[in-house]
């Protein structure tokens, strides 16, 4: 959402009476750098829930990681996934180049390939919380497996919504060579999205 | 009416919320359906879609009230209204009730806002010294009086002392730096409304089945997730209240980082920029922490999750350490901005430079630096591993000395000044002596033994306040009133200012120096009822808080008189130099009509000839430049 | 401002920022952080030293005051001599300070004390911790078990291998004790103010410490974590007895404990009713009725509890007994829930609670 008000906010040039056009004393293009910044206290969020992973799995008596009673985590399914998610941030970063040529094609095709990656990615987590065999309430391990990668099912669908209002804006023919800003900020925010979840599964699936 | 239903504001936010809670109530039978829990008693089972709808009405008021229309024009790829400012800027005091995207506005939102709940939050207070005053039962009973000191604490931390920060800082801040605004301006607004949110939540808590929230300010699993429904008021409110506040950083960072006028480098800033800048990144990297450690007692709460239930493998201890890493260094997000309005208000009314206006800076971002290695510090009695205490001890001790270069750098300031007695001053000074309390005191708790004896006493209970009313109210106080002329366009009564400060000083003593005496004699903290020997010492503090409270009333009538009918303030009362001061009073609705430019450091008073913000359309790029801190002249005789 | 002269120019201060005038200052300030101390000292800030720990944490204040008073005392110097001394004189109004920007060794100096200061403190109080934790060097050392629950403490003993337990903590004189520390719900801490330490009962572990009682005496157990509505009532006692008496009392507790099995049923000793209300029992740990109810004919005064000769008028043995089995099962009014321990079913036998509901049912008649 931050992302989506900061174009709001500046450059539009005034010719009517209103505030005078703000001194810019950086380099840094204000949109970025608010996500920037959004995303280091995401990135704090995580922390939170590492540190409750950490806690559970290292500190706490009787600590144990799965299999925990006879349970363990589909690794292999959710490797493919992660491969499905790896590969929407390349055919967002597509779409970015393309319209950055002016390839309005590569932008929609881009867009659209993105958007149902990261659709069956969730499709696929879910279908994995359904079939995994015990339930958060079990014991503190599973507590910390699904609120990890409940946390991360969470940014994957604010990242659709966002996508999802770029890609409609893509077909409605925004976005040009000159302003396609509104298709970077949230951009950044999916290949965060992404990174996120290499390391909350090389953390819960594969140590 | 349908039109005022499809317009944003009020009736569309009521008639919102009524579909929200049709919702919750829905979603929660649905749910219970699937589950099986089918008996129609059980549909409308409160704990289910109270939880929901405490989630859900929020935003429905939010939605309605207006404060999303604008990103969802922009969402769907319409093409977003022109900018016409019709959002900007007040007309009338309903203004003030409706979504605004001036920072004048928002600030005062916030300011009034705040204001109240410290009142709200005093009232407790007085509820608990009230049945303090005597051993055994007055007034409340335990349950009560848990709910009491724990919502106390909580409005005046999430509800005063942070927002109050942002609303003085929202108002001068893009004037001192010469932005015409702040970078985003929704947003800004967006978080102001999420502050009452959570102020009702707070509130209501006392109407839930079992009572308010009663577990403390800090809300320690597994008493918290064992609580009755009032406890989730509190987990809920907090995570609105932090989103409020992360969104004010990210929005103060930007501004600064970006907006700030031609030829003001960083080091031409005024301190408070700068307060403000260490306190948005403290927000942005701790608040996280607070919001995820709430978060994991609703689900523990709600849905019977395992984090803090030890028998299943979840570990206690992980609470604290999660919820001191935000509120550690929520402390000093509740101090830096102040050292900020300190800094400000010192230089102006004794007419001399900020004393080491580097080190002044630099000790700010050391603090913050240091403000995330100490969080420990409130679990030496907790039985965590006892390796970490120590490395902590020393962290935290070392503290005392970047706030030690301020406080004395302070003090040089004053030196040979030509200094203004007048009420904020007043403040800054009593500040400068009560917080070098507290922080005494803090350092006292950072000596393990020592805190093993006092920690969960009475001698706590008086460290908070030295420092939270001693220290960061004092300074609030101090900036409202330099600040009162810009923000209204009116003088305050300076008698009735000097009054209230004398009284304030004299029983914000009385009441909370005898609690170390107290704590360290014995009197544990959380406690409705107490042993007999303390019985004189709670009398003699309870009566002074009494006054206490009395002297903030004249205080009150003071704002609210002086605000209606107060002498008009002239653009620059205090003649200071920073830009804020050199527009109209109140400033003009866009700030200025063209940005000025910087060629000086922002206190140079006393330097011939120095200039600090340069006006009108052709402003040189660089006239003599003199930024601050430079160690120009060899100081006189020091 | 650039026009406006500074005061260094215009007056020379008359005198009031002179070197005489900081000498004063300075004296001033030497004799009130003298004084200062000296208040400090004389204040009698804690409770009686209970424990050879006690000493050293002591010790450990009296320094960090006679550190803290003169920070203190000179900050609140320096702001009371510059309002006094360069506060705006009449006719003053338009001058300006002189423009000190600042001044590299002053900084570097209130840098480096404060730091020295702090380094130090922190080393000596890194010592008397490793003192007040370490092992005793010579002597037996007792280890005592104790149970945090909402809203009492039980304390576990195992003498010699015979194991019981109590609700009140007796231990001897000068040896060495080790407390380990549990909880059977929520977070609790065990605090002795006469003895100076603290620690919280945690769920899911065990937590301890150590301390050598030098003072014979009886002293309040406090809970010092908020527990929930009993946490202010949440106290016990601790009986330091010279080693004699305190093994007399292991005596005392372990025989009952080995009779009873062989006692059987029948011939179960007569219950002394007011007894148990004033004393509670011992080897359950059953609180004392007493501690929280006020009661004429067993001559309590607890304040926690309603009165039970008011409330107790007319009332039946059923209610009495559901009173004491089901406390939350009807609420006195003006009191809450779950303070009243929901305990006493199993922690007393059923031959005690019966006696214990006649007595109270005369005592309601009378
Ligand atoms: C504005 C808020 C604020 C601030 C600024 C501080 C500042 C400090 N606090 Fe405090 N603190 C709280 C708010 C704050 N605190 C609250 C709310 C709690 C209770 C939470 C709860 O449990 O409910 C708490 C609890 C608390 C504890 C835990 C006690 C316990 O629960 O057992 C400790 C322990 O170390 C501590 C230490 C310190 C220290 C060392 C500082 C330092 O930053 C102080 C540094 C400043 C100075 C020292 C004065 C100026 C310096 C000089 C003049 C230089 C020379 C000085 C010396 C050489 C000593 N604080
Ligand atoms: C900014 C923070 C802040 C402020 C300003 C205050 C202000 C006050 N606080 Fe509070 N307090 C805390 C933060 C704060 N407190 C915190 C964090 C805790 C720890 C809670 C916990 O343990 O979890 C705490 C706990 C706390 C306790 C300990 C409770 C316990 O542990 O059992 C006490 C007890 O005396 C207390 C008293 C007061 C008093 C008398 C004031 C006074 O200064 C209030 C003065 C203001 C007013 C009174 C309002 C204005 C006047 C009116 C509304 C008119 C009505 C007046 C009359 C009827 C006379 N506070
Ligand atoms: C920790 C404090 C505490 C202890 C110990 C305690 N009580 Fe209570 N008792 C209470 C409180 C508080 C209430 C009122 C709330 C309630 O009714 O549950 C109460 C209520 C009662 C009542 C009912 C009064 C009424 O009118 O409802 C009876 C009878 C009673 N207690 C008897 C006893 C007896 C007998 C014992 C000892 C075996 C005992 N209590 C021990 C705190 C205590
Ligand atoms: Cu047990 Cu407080
Ligand atoms: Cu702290």
């Amino acid at each position: 959402m931050e992302a989506a008000s900061i174009p709001a906010a500046h450059g539009h040039d005034d010719h009517h009476h209103g505030p005078p056009p703000a001194n810019r004393s950086s380099r840094v293009e204000p949109a970025l750098l608010g996500m920037m910044l959004f995303i280091i206290s995401e990135v704090m969020v995580f922390g939170a829930f590492f540190t409750a992973y950490f806690f559970i799995r290292v500190v706490a008596t009787g600590h144990t990681w799965f299999p925990v009673n006879g349970h363990d985590l589909p690794v292999a399914v959710a490797g493919v996934n992660t491969a499905i998610l790896v590969s929407s941030s390349l055919t967002l970063h597509w779409a970015q180049t393309s319209i950055k040529n002016g390839n309005r094609f590569g932008l929609q095709a881009g867009m659209t390939a993105t958007f149902l990656l990261g659709l069956t990615f969730l499709f696929i987590q879910v279908n994995e919380y359904v079939h995994i065999g015990f339930a958060a309430q079990d014991n503190a391990q599973a507590t910390v497996f699904f609120s990890l990668t409940g946390l991360h099912g969470a940014h994957v669908t604010i990242g659709l919504l966002l996508l999802g209002m770029v890609t409609v804006r893509a077909y409605k023919g925004h976005f040009s060579p000159e302003h396609h800003q509104g298709l970077e900020v949230p951009g950044i925010y999916w290949h965060f999205v992404d990174v996120m979840w290499i390391v909350v599964y090389t953390s819960v699936y594969i140590l | 009416m349908t039109v005022r239903v499809r317009q944003p504001g009020w009736t569309r936010a009521a008639a919102f919320m009524l579909v929200g809670f049709a919702f919750s109530v829905g979603i929660s039978w649905l749910v219970r359906m699937l589950y099986g829990h089918g008996t129609f008693r059980h549909y409308l089972e409160a704990e289910s879609f109270v939880l929901i709808s405490m989630f859900v009405l929020p935003f429905a008021f939010l939605i309605g009230l207006g404060a999303f229309d604008y990103w969802f024009y922009w969402a769907a790829g319409r093409p977003t209204r022109p900018e016409d400012h019709s959002g900007h800027g007040a007309t009338s005091w309903k203004s003030y009730f409706y979504p605004n995207t001036d920072h004048k506005v928002i600030g005062i939102q916030y300011t009034v806002h705040s204001f109240f709940f410290l009142f709200v939050g005093g009232l407790m207070a007085m509820l608990m010294r009230a049945e303090l005053a005597q051993p055994g039962r007055q007034f409340v009973d335990s349950n009560t009086f848990n709910g009491l000191f724990s919502v106390h604490a909580s409005i005046l931390i999430f509800l005063f002392i942070i927002p109050v920060f942002a609303g003085l800082a929202n108002y001068v801040l893009p004037l001192m730096i010469g932005a015409p605004d702040m970078a985003v301006p929704r947003l800004n607004a967006l978080s102001f409304w999420l502050l009452p949110i959570a102020g009702v939540l707070m509130l209501a808590s006392f109407f839930a089945p079992g009572g308010s929230f009663a577990s403390g300010w800090t809300a320690y699993a597994p008493l918290s997730t064992s609580a009755p429904l009032g406890q989730m008021f509190f987990t809920v409110a907090v995570q609105f209240a932090g989103a409020s506040s992360i969104a004010t950083a990210l929005n103060f960072l930007v501004t600064i980082i970006t907006m700030r006028a031609p030829g003001m480098s960083f080091f031409r800033m005024p301190l408070l920029a700068w307060a403000n800048f260490s306190t948005s990144l403290l927000v942005v990297i701790a608040t996280p922490f607070i919001a995820a450690s709430q978060f994991f007692v609703l689900l523990d709460y709600a849905l019977g999750f395992n984090f803090f239930n030890a028998a299943k493998g979840g570990d206690v201890l992980m609470y604290q350490h999660v919820f001191w890493f935000y509120s550690h260094p929520a402390v000093y997000i509740m101090m830096l901005p102040g050292f900020g309005i300190v800094s400000e208000v010192l230089s102006v009314k004794s007419r001399k430079p900020i004393f080491g206006y580097r080190m002044m800076a630099f000790s700010l971002l050391a603090i913050v630096i240091l403000g995330f290695t100490v969080w420990a510090h409130h679990m030496f009695v907790s039985g965590m591993q006892s390796w970490i205490r120590v490395p902590m001890m020393i962290t935290t001790a070392i503290i005392a000395v970047p706030t030690g270069i301020k406080i004395f750098s302070w003090l040089a300031t004053l030196w040979r000044g030509v200094i203004r007695l007048d009420t904020p001053m007043l403040f800054a000074l009593g500040f400068l002596t009560m917080f070098t309390c507290g922080g005494i005191s803090g350092v006292v708790l950072s000596m393990i033994p020592i805190d093993i004896h006092v920690s969960d006493t009475y001698f706590i209970v008086a460290h908070i306040h030295y420092v939270l009313f001693g220290g960061s109210l004092f300074t609030i106080f101090a900036g409202v009133y330099y600040w009162f002329p810009k923000m209204t366009g009116r003088m305050y009564d300076e008698k009735l200012g000097k009054l209230h400060f004398w009284l304030t000083f004299v029983f914000f003593n009385l009441t909370f120096a005898p609690m170390h005496l107290i704590g360290v004699k014995g009197m544990p903290r959380r406690v409705a009822d107490y042993a007999d020997q303390f019985a004189t010492w709670n009398l003699i503090i309870s009566l002074a808080s009494f006054a206490l409270g009395i002297s903030t009333l004249v205080f009150a009538y003071n704002m609210i008189a002086s605000w209606r009918g107060g002498a008009r303030a002239s653009a620059n009362p205090w003649n200071a130099m920073t830009l804020e001061w050199q527009v109209s009073s109140p400033a003009p609705v866009f700030n200025f009509d063209q940005v000025p430019t910087v060629v000086g450091g922002p206190y140079e008073y006393g330097v011939p000839g120095a200039v600090h913000g340069i006006f009108g359309p052709t402003a040189p790029a660089e006239a003599k430049p003199t930024p601050a801190g430079t160690h120009g002249q060899p100081p006189a005789t020091e | 401002m650039g026009e406006e002269s500074t005061r260094a120019e215009a007056d020379p201060l008359g005198g009031r920022g002179s070197r005489r005038a900081i000498q004063q200052m300075v004296i001033v300030g030497l004799i009130a952080s003298a004084l200062g101390i000296a208040l400090g000292l004389a204040i009698d800030w804690f409770p009686v030293q209970g424990t050879k720990q006690a000493d050293k944490i002591d010790t450990l204040w009296d320094v960090l005051i006679i550190c803290s008073v003169p920070v203190f005392v000179l900050v609140t110097s320096v702001v009371l001599f510059s309002a006094r001394n360069f506060r705006m004189r009449p006719g003053e109004e338009h001058l300006d300070g002189p423009p000190i920007h600042g001044n590299t060794r002053l900084e570097v100096v209130w840098t480096a004390i404060p730091a020295i200061m702090l380094v130090s403190l922190c080393s000596y109080a890194y010592i008397v911790l490793h003192d007040i934790e370490k092992a005793p060097a010579s002597g037996t050392e007792r280890n005592i078990a104790v149970h945090g629950q909402q809203f009492t403490w039980t304390f576990d003993y195992n003498e010699g291998g015979k194991k019981f337990s109590s609700a009140q903590l007796y231990v001897p004189e000068g040896q060495s004790v080790h407390f380990n520390v549990r909880t059977r719900d929520v977070l609790h801490d065990f605090w002795v103010p006469a003895w100076r330490m603290k620690i919280d009962a945690v769920p899911g572990i065990t937590t301890s410490y150590r301390v050598t009682p030098t003072r014979p005496g009886t002293y309040p157990v406090v809970c010092a974590e908020l527990c929930g509505l009993g946490h202010a009532f949440m106290r016990q006692t601790a009986h330091v007895l010279p080693k004699a008496q305190f093994d007399a009392w292991v005596a005392k507790m372990t025989k009952p404990a080995a009779a009873a099995p062989a006692a059987g049923g029948g011939a179960a000793p007569a219950v002394d009713a007011k007894a148990l209300f004033t004393q509670g029992e011992q080897q359950t740990g059953a609180t004392a009725c007493g501690a929280c109810h006020k009661l004429a004919d067993a001559g309590t005064a607890g304040g926690v509890g309603p009165d039970l000769n008011a409330v107790l008028k007319g009332k039946d043995a059923a209610f009495i007994r559901q009173s004491i089995l089901q406390p939350d099962a009807d609420v006195a009014p003006g009191f809450s829930k779950g303070i009243m321990p929901a305990t006493y079913g199993k922690l007393l036998s059923k031959p005690e609670i019966d006696a214990m509901v006649k007595y109270l049912e005369e005592v309601a008649a009378k």
